[in-house]
């Protein structure tokens, strides 16, 4: 029925986006093709990655199209290129593998490597068994983001130190990844279900304004420098690693006027969650639509903060407040900012998105009933996982330092995350928590998961150094 | 008041049983394990550290608070105890029913229950012995075991399918159980230290994490240790080869490597580093005599050895710098990290001290000259030109140890085992669906006409059964269709009777 009805109500307007992105996959292969023909040497990671990038953003763009318009025939064209992706996504992991001669498994690079392709296989998986069509709306943009990401970080062969090399670890992390991936299934079916059940668009509103400013003020707090600039780390291009003053005091070079622009947008992404505490406030809608208007704006403001970021800190030599002279930096030196930046553009795209084309989203997802068992069934499976994540690694460390549990911080969270699932579980079992409540519990376990995955290694000290 | 005391103690122990309960202290695990990785731990962190990341006030209160140390804070042991018990107590006040439900399986569906159920399904049948087969070989076709179930009234056919599953979920705690068993055996009477081994050095005392030591009822002894590096220099493998050693005899050998340790008597020793502790095992040395005549030599020099090179010299091997600076005439020992190693040598020559005096001494046949050779040469101290031999360091070989984690741990067995519960408790939970049918021929005794009730019921995974369920209905009916008509009555009264 829902069928039937989308296509009554969008006439044949979806060849052109189909041309365009097969144009723009072909245009991007071609010029990727005179680069090997160049180089003369086809089979490399670097050119695989590229031609999984490719793939991977034209998928993203399609099943995109394919949330705007509701075409049906978008998604075929956007699993098939989810398909080329994922085959070059494999060779470039085979080729690690190969290169490497352990699984690509040992550092964050690696670690990426292996999730996007879990991420795209999930995908595909819960589009042909599950009818989950929307669901690559968000995992496609998060590989892209990934793979981006991979090209910043070391991509070098590092050999497996002592402690490495174990058939555990492998099975440790592999169990991890996948483990990870089903939970951010999870995050994005939990997220669907919202929306379908109703969410009010401007909480949505609240929570992507709430976001973006979350990003903007974590950079802006740790980074703002005397007179406007930004501060961030020192970049040696040769040895393609971060300067050192001493052990583990990084070198940081301050971009003069960033930190304004910077200032500058985390006030705009604020003001649409003063607009939207004004309409509850005063109860007035009308605020409303200045709060999306100011979404509209902090998006433009946003490309450029984005912008001014690529360029400046890709380029350019730079004064320190620690030293003398001039230093060159790097997007590589700052991942995070990056990946920060290019997030809150992506999330404030969605919301326009959900602002634009609400009704046409809401009928392609599948019931809200459906999409609550889906989520539980994809915790079902990520629980497991996680429990023999914890006990695999438990084994390997008890086999390599002699004591299977040390509390350090990585294993800490990684028991946090399995209580945060665990008491959903019982939540949805004993109380019958259905519907919302568990939807929310679903994003909070994901947002676990993150911490552990990304912020624990980042922000906090500890045995997992290599991951 | 006796009363009130067995309500008091009733209402206790709803408290403690109660799910809400449980889920408030899983809540305080998580805040307090999170606060335990953002606030610096001891003993991990150095005191030095710990006192310039806090003010000292700041630190003083962490430290009362026990937030410094909060894995090993008696209030957070104490909150896992209340969590143990909290499950516990959970398990024990839910049983009884579950297991009622396991040990006597509901086979005969009354009225009502048939009216509630969901999925069911109603399917005309000629007579009751009629359905009753049909619905016997659906089953044992769909791969189950199709019971009669004949009471004194009436009767059905009932099948089931992983009734264990009802149970599984006390098999997961008591799984977590074990696990927290076998902690707390560690915690009690487990301990952890290192051992560093010289090559050839042998030893029963480990030292502990706090500094305390402990003394093995048997030595272990370091018989060759090393390193392989990868091409770019990073550590690719250390290797030790181990000794046990117990009442003067070799008792086991094993050459450990790392993620592969050692056990004896319940004790484990891991490889965990290899390295220099800064001591020379030997200098080897190429020596020349200065006149040019005679026979080069070659030899190795430990710290303080001494070696005759002719009738009337001899050389020791007096200081080893293994990061040195010079200063006022003087070499000091920078630091202990082999950086820029200097090797003081002192060649005592009776010739030298004999020509140097002439002809003027008449004790001159003890009397001797020490020169001072340095490795490198430095010029403020060095006289190795003048000595009577000239010496050319060819190698400096370092003493290496093994670094050894020494472990004992009780209780880890119980908390593998309980691991490996845990999984099977958990696939049990997750994927075994206990699953029931029931059949049920009603007829309706005015009219004559009889219809087979289906119904059935499943624990999880609700929408996967009811394919299932549509799949045995449509069996049913295509059984019905291949089974000739029998005589009303006969064959049911058999039935009863048996």
């Amino acid at each position: 029925m829902a069928r039937a009805n989308t296509e009554q109500q969008q006439p044949a307007t979806g060849t052109t986006l189909i041309v365009l992105v097969g144009l723009a996959i072909a245009f991007l292969l071609f010029m990727a093709f005179l680069n090997v023909v160049k180089s003369g040497n086809i089979l490399n990671e670097t050119n695989l990655l590229f031609a999984t990038l490719i793939f991977y953003s034209g998928a993203g763009a399609l099943y995109l199209g394919f949330g705007v318009t509701g075409t049906e025939s978008y998604v075929k064209f956007a699993s098939l290129a989810t398909w080329l992706g994922l085959l070059a996504n494999t060779a470039a992991v085979a080729h690690r593998w190969y290169e490497a001669g352990h699984a690509p498994f040992s550092s964050v690079y690696e670690m990426l490597l292996s999730f996007v392709w879990t991420l795209a296989v999930l995908t595909l998986v819960a589009e042909k068994k599950y009818g989950v069509k929307v669901i690559g709306t968000v995992t496609m943009p998060v590989a892209i983001v990934g793979v981006v990401l991979m090209q910043l970080l070391r991509t070098e062969v590092h050999p497996l130190v002592p402690a490495l090399q174990s058939t555990w670890l492998h099975v440790h992390v592999t169990l991890a990844m996948l483990a990870y991936a089903a939970c951010a299934l999870s995050f994005a079916l939990a997220m669907m279900f919202l929306l379908k059940d109703n969410l009010k668009t401007e909480t949505v509103l609240a929570v992507t304004s709430a976001s973006t400013l979350a990003i903007y003020a974590s950079v802006v707090l740790t980074r703002f420098e005397k007179w406007g600039g930004l501060s961030l780390v020192a970049w040696d291009p040769e040895r393609k690693a971060e300067v050192f003053l001493a052990r583990g005091v990084r070198l940081f070079v301050t971009i003069p006027d960033l930190g304004w622009l910077m200032t500058l947008t985390l006030l705009v992404v604020a003001s649409p969650l003063v607009f939207y505490g004004l309409a509850r406030w005063k109860n007035n809608e009308s605020y409303l639509t200045v709060a999306n208007r100011a979404v509209f704006l902090s998006i433009l403001l946003q490309v450029m903060a984005l912008a001014m970021f690529l360029v400046r800190a890709g380029d350019g030599r730079y004064p320190s407040l620690d030293a003398e002279g001039l230093f060159p930096t790097s997007l590589a030196a700052s991942p995070f900012i990056l990946s920060g930046l290019v997030g809150g553009v992506f999330i404030s795209l969605l919301y326009l998105l959900l602002v634009w084309r609400r009704p046409d989203l809401e009928r392609l997802l599948p019931s809200t009933d459906d999409l609550d068992r889906l989520t539980y069934k994809t915790i079902c499976l990520a629980f497991p996982l996680l429990t023999l994540m914890i006990a695999s690694g438990a084994y390997w460390a008890n086999q390599t330092w002699g004591s299977y549990w040390s509390w350090d911080p990585k294993e800490t969270w990684a028991a946090i995350t399995w209580l945060v699932y665990a008491l959903y579980l019982h939540m949805r079992i004993t109380r019958g928590w259905r519907g919302r409540r568990a939807a929310y519990f679903a994003i909070a376990g994901f947002a676990v998961v993150m911490f552990t995955f990304f912020g624990v290694t980042y922000l906090l000290p500890g045995l997992h150094a290599y991951a | 008041m006796a009363v009130n005391l067995g309500a008091l103690a009733h209402k206790t122990w709803r408290t403690i049983a109660s799910i809400q309960t449980g889920v408030v202290l899983l809540i305080l695990v998580v805040i307090l394990s999170a606060a335990g990785t953002i606030v610096l731990q001891r003993p991990a962190t150095d005191p030095d550290e710990m006192q310039t990341a806090y003010s000292p006030h700041a630190l003083q209160m962490l430290d009362a608070l026990g937030l410094t140390d909060v894995f090993h804070a008696w209030w957070f042991l104490g909150l896992m105890l209340l969590v143990s018990i909290c499950i516990v107590a959970a398990s024990i006040d839910r049983f009884p029913n579950s297991w009622r439900f396991f040990s006597r399986p509901y086979k005969y569906p009354d009225e009502s229950f048939r009216r509630a159920s969901h999925p069911q399904k109603l399917l005309a049948i000629a007579d009751e012995e009629t359905g009753l087969v049909a619905a016997e070989r659906a089953l044992h076709s769909l791969g189950f075991k199709p019971e009669r179930v004949v009471r004194e009234d009436h009767f059905g056919i009932f099948a089931e399918r992983h009734r264990i599953s009802e149970m599984a979920v006390y098999i997961v705690h008591a799984s977590l159980l074990l696990i927290f068993f076998g902690t707390i055996v560690d915690g009690i009477w487990g301990w952890r230290g290192f051992l560093n081994l010289n090559e050839g050095q042998t030893t029963n005392v480990v030292e502990l994490r706090d500094g305390a030591t402990r003394t093995l009822p048997f030595a272990l002894r370091c018989d060759q240790a090393g390193q392989e590096n990868y091409k770019d220099g990073t550590p690719k493998k250390w290797w030790s080869k181990l000794v046990v050693v117990e009442g003067g005899r070799d008792v086991l050998r094993k050459e450990i490597v790392v993620n592969d340790p050692l056990l004896y008597n319940g004790v484990r020793f891991y490889q965990s580093s290899y390295g220099q502790n800064g001591k020379v095992d030997k200098l080897m040395l190429t020596a020349t005599p200065s006149s040019g005549s005679g026979e080069r030599k070659e030899f190795g020099l430990a710290v303080n050895d001494t070696v005759s090179l002719d009738a009337d010299t001899t050389v020791r091997f007096a200081e080893f710098f293994p990061d040195y600076a010079v200063r006022d005439g003087q070499v000091y020992r920078k630091s202990n990290e082999l950086e820029n190693p200097a090797v003081h040598l002192i060649v005592t020559s009776k010739a030298a001290a004999a020509k140097t005096r002439g002809t003027k001494a008449a004790g001159a046949t003890t009397a001797s000259r020490d020169f001072d050779v340095w490795f490198p040469p430095l010029d403020e101290v060095a006289d190795n030109s003048k000595a009577p031999w000239q010496f050319q360091a060819t190698d400096l070989k370092m003493q290496h140890f093994t670094g050894l984690q020494v472990s004992h741990e009780p209780g880890q067995w119980a908390v593998w085992s309980g691991v490996v519960l845990l999984g099977v408790g958990l696939a049990f939970v997750f994927y075994v669906v206990h699953m029931r049918f029931w059949a049920v021929p009603v007829c309706d005794r005015k009219t004559g006409k009889c219809l087979l009730w289906i119904g059935g019921s499943a624990n999880r995974n609700r929408d996967a059964f009811e394919q299932k369920f549509n799949d045995l209905v449509a069996l049913v009916g295509e059984e019905l269709k291949t089974i000739p008509k029998t005589a009303p009555g006969e064959q049911v009264t058999a039935v009863v009777e048996h």
